[in-house]
């Protein structure tokens, strides 16, 4: 006689979602547009590196060699933190769900003996380690082309690469629990997710006030060990009404963020009736 | 999970391993230098003591030949009093003789508090007629290691003022004492077992000497140890900011384009440091008016730095120099005797 059959975990479900969503994730047309955002930064960290090794001429503003931590600090700021976390947390969080919707696959998940709300953790979690496992090697292979340029000490700026790996994991958690909600309780999520990464967040910002901790950005900033880079009239006035929460009470409100998002979607999944248009 | 994306998964953690196995093993242990970068520096880095405090390098031709210096030159025609002492008792003219050169402060063995300087610089010098000129003025020649050295005493000094030609076209000028260890370090190179070394193998020091190079003129020194040796007012020391080294670095061409660069003692100096400077940009925006060449200077005014680092670049417009030559009073140099200017009479 055959012991009776449990019905399996909520997080023992997720994590089959997750083996079962990683490799889909990972080798659907989505990852070219990954491999060639997260590439950008290491041509150009090729480039600038090649330029050094072969020219020794560097990268000079106002005439002086700006050292390469520096100029890792900037492509932090201005590729990943402001750029390719945030895409990558709308084109991914946002299609967790709707990507079933749009093929009609989302009968068969929903149909097999584990809670709706398993899917949308395993497919958060396939999210989270495809993002981590591209975006931490591309920062990684772009730290050692580019801070020992210039005379920048590898050593030195260590410790600050792993306060990046850090923060970038924590930035791609956050945005990719905030879309991945945007996405099961918004009609057409992609639209919503660029309006609110880059619409709403980069000018909330801009302006004094309460506003700006209804944001990522704002959290996310107080973990970045790097200066700002003022390369802008809007960076400059970001500088200027910058208020910077603690790391520590970045670090809750990113935690609450990520947990509540979560929740939130998976509710979300759970209640909603999904109707497949054919 | 397919063996595709296991491949993948194992690939990236490698990579991720690699690396921070490798960031470690630099933060731990260190990596040789060269390693990832290509130290250098100007070659007369060869000759400077290691204990320097101070190290200051100018491209004089470059500087010399530049707008800025013609300008100015054209708007300010009196003759530059330092310049015109140096040649009087060296015999080596600033403006054509030398093409670089590299500069030097040091803590004086002697005891004295103001510290002992060195030059050494490359160029063009008539090494008999400078020596006679020296000797005219009361200096005496030693053979020291088989170089000729002219050493001039003066009595607010201790040790002395000496030049060597070291090579042909590369001479050592400033205090007794360094001039005898730039001459060592000419003759033997770096030799720390016999307590002789160059600023080369200052680590701290060259590390800041490499982002400097792109400029035509530069200084680096340790801030603390400068400041500790200046006649500062009682109580002003303390108030100065925590900073461990300072390098300044400008390029002047058109116009002026440099970086002043200061490595605080902690992240909170820094940030303290950067606050005080946003307020001085702050205020210096406010006070600019209408004026468009001193608004222009302001607005290229950028800080910068991460962490201990703090950094602030400017530019120095053209048009400044234009106003500075408008504004000069137009005073000459006396007039030479009329004998002088006509030798044929």
């Amino acid at each position: 006689m055959s012991a009776p059959r449990t019905s399996p975990t909520l997080f023992g479900s997720a994590a089959r979602i997750l083996d079962l969503s990683l490799g889909q994730m990972l080798w659907s047309r989505r990852s070219v547009f990954l491999g060639l955002l997260l590439g950008m930064p290491v041509l150009i960290a090729a480039a600038i590196r090649t330029i050094d090794l072969m020219y020794r001429s560097g990268i000079d503003v106002n005439g002086v060699r700006v050292q390469g931590a520096t100029i890792f600090g900037l492509m932090i700021w201005g590729l990943y933190i402001r750029f390719i976390v945030p895409v990558l947390g709308v084109f991914y969080g946002t299609s967790l769900i709707a990507d079933e919707v749009d093929d009609k696959t989302i009968t068969y998940l929903f149909t097999r003996p584990i809670p709706r709300s398993a899917v949308l953790l395993g497919k958060y979690l396939a999210y989270l380690v495809c993002t981590v496992l591209l975006v931490l090697p591309s920062v990684m292979i772009v730290f050692f082309l580019i801070v020992p340029t210039a005379g920048g000490s590898i050593a030195a700026a260590f410790p600050s690469l792993l306060k990046d790996f850090g923060m970038l994991a924590v930035g791609l958690a956050a945005y990719g629990a905030v879309f991945a909600l945007v996405g099961t309780r918004i009609k057409r999520p992609l639209i919503v997710g660029l309006v609110f990464a880059f619409g709403w967040e980069p000018a909330v910002l801009l302006f004094p006030g309460y506003l700006k901790r209804l944001t990522v950005a704002y959290y996310m900033q107080a973990l970045v060990t790097h200066d700002m880079p003022q390369d802008s009239a809007v960076s400059l006035l970001m500088q200027v009404f910058r208020e910077v929460p603690s790391v520590a009470t970045s670090l809750v409100a990113l935690t609450v963020i990520v947990v509540a998002a979560v929740w939130a979607a998976g509710r979300a999944v759970e209640q909603k009736e999904y109707v497949l248009e054919q | 999970m397919m063996t595709r994306t296991r491949y993948f998964v194992v690939a990236s953690l490698l990579v991720l391993g690699v690396g921070v196995g490798s960031g470690l093993v630099a933060y731990y242990v260190g990596f040789p230098a060269g390693a990832f970068t290509r130290g250098d520096g100007p070659d007369e880095l060869r000759f400077i003591p290691r204990d320097a405090t101070v190290v200051a390098y100018a491209d004089v031709a470059d500087v010399m030949a530049s707008e800025v210096r013609q300008k100015l030159h054209k708007a300010i025609p009196y003759e530059e009093n330092g310049q015109r002492e140096f040649q009087e008792q060296t015999g080596i003219n600033i403006e054509t003789d030398i093409d670089h050169l590299v500069a030097c402060l040091n803590p004086d063995t002697s005891g004295s508090k103001q510290g002992a300087g060195m030059i050494v610089a490359r160029g063009r010098f008539d090494e008999v007629k400078i020596e006679a000129l020296m000797r005219q003025h009361g200096a005496h020649v030693e053979d020291y290691r088989s170089k000729r050295l002219v050493v001039a005493d003066f009595s607010d000094h201790p040790t002395g003022f000496a030049v060597s030609f070291m090579e042909p076209g590369l001479v050592a000028v400033g205090s007794t004492n360094l001039v005898r260890t730039a001459i060592d370090l000419h003759q033997g190179g770096d030799n720390p077992q016999a307590g002789l070394a160059s600023v080369t193998r200052n680590e701290e020091l060259m590390n800041v000497v490499k982002t400097l190079e792109s400029g035509n003129v530069w200084a680096v020194g340790r801030f603390d140890a400068l400041a500790s040796h200046a006649n500062l007012p009682p109580g002003f020391a303390e108030r100065l900011p925590a900073i461990t080294w300072f390098s300044v670095s400008g390029h002047i061409n058109g116009g002026i384009r440099g970086v002043i660069r200061a490595e605080a003692r902690d992240d909170e100096a820094a940030n303290n440091l950067r606050d005080v400077i946003r307020g001085f940009m702050a205020l210096g925006k406010l006070q600019a008016g209408s004026n468009p060449q001193v608004q222009l200077m302001l607005q290229s005014l950028e800080l910068g730095g991460q962490n201990k680092t703090v950094a602030l670049s400017f530019v120095v417009p053209a048009e400044i120099f234009d106003a500075i030559s408008t504004m000069a009073p137009k005073k000459r140099l006396p007039e030479k005797p009329e004998a002088e200017k006509k030798p044929g009479l």
